[in-house]
């Protein structure tokens, strides 16, 4: 439905741009990524997650929501060249 | 450092102190137009950067201002709010005074406190059921409350409520029993702070 939406009112985009385009937000996945940080602080919180734990993979999902971020914001700005 | 950070704003008495405040700042002061005054200290930049330790300094010293002179109230700014001049600070509050008055209203001897419930790991919940029971014993005690994101699939409830100062034992109380009649839930119970979720002053263009 969204991928006919979205080729209808942009009916110069092919379709494998359309889905390569999905593809890249769902694979840089902003939102998952920040629960995953607070979920991550949480269990530290509760005594479930070592300290040497928790900040290791703090900074992981830190380092990869920049990348989503930064993503997202070409994605959106139009910025991103997709070649098929 | 000629930029002015601000952490929160208030109608009472200007406050005036030291404390560790963000980006190295020690002091702590307030910049008044007419009865509403900005809670600040200096900073070099008006577009600090977020890190853990000036998140929680940004909180620490709004919930100072909370506990002085027997509970101040103060509508707290998201982390990140800088302005270039004293000047341009007043314009704000100027312009915005409405919206801080209906704010200072609403939270006027109120503090924020907050709850997560979650699940032992590998446990089953009945989610409803639980909801019932926490709305029974928290809502006829809060002013109001709102929910926040499940995060995880461990978290079966988080809320945050907003409780007027002097009901807070009860509040703690009926926690407490919510605590006892659920062994399978950790209860994370967190506050008071600044009642960020029951604010929603938008300053300009977020500066």
């Amino acid at each position: 439905m969204f991928i006919l939406d979205d080729l209808l009112f942009r009916p110069f985009v092919g379709i494998v741009d359309t889905l390569h385009t999905m593809a890249l937000s769902e694979l840089y996945d902003v939102d998952a990524l920040e629960d995953e940080l607070k979920e991550n602080q949480l269990l530290y919180e509760l005594g479930e997650r070592p300290e040497t734990v928790y900040q290791e993979r703090k900074a992981e999902l830190e380092a990869e929501l920049e990348i989503a971020r930064d993503v997202h914001e070409r994605l959106t700005s139009g910025r991103v060249e997709v070649k098929s | 450092m000629t930029n002015r950070y601000v952490y929160g704003i208030m109608a009472d008495e200007p406050v005036e102190f030291e404390t560790d405040a963000v980006a190295g700042a020690d002091h702590v002061y307030t910049v008044s137009h007419r009865r509403l005054s900005a809670v600040v200290s200096n900073i070099d930049t008006t577009e600090p950067e977020e890190t853990d330790e000036d998140a929680t300094r940004h909180d620490e010293v709004l919930r100072e201002v909370m506990d002085r002179d027997g509970g101040r109230t103060v509508v707290p700014m998201q982390f990140g709010m800088a302005f270039e001049s004293d000047r341009e600070l007043k314009n704000v509050l100027r312009g915005a005074r409405p919206a801080f008055r209906r704010a200072l209203n609403d939270i006027e001897g109120r503090i924020e406190l907050g709850l997560k419930l979650v699940r032992e790991e590998d446990t089953d919940i009945d989610d409803d059921a639980l909801e019932d029971a926490v709305a029974d014993e928290l809502e006829p005690i809060a002013a109001q409350s709102v929910p926040n994101d499940l995060f995880s699939d461990r978290l079966v409830l988080n809320r945050s409520y907003l409780v007027e100062r002097d009901d807070r034992e009860r509040f703690d109380e009926a926690v407490a029993r919510l605590e006892d009649a659920h062994d399978d839930l950790i209860v994370r119970y967190t506050g008071p702070f600044a009642p960020y979720s029951f604010v929603d002053v938008t300053i300009g263009a977020q500066r």
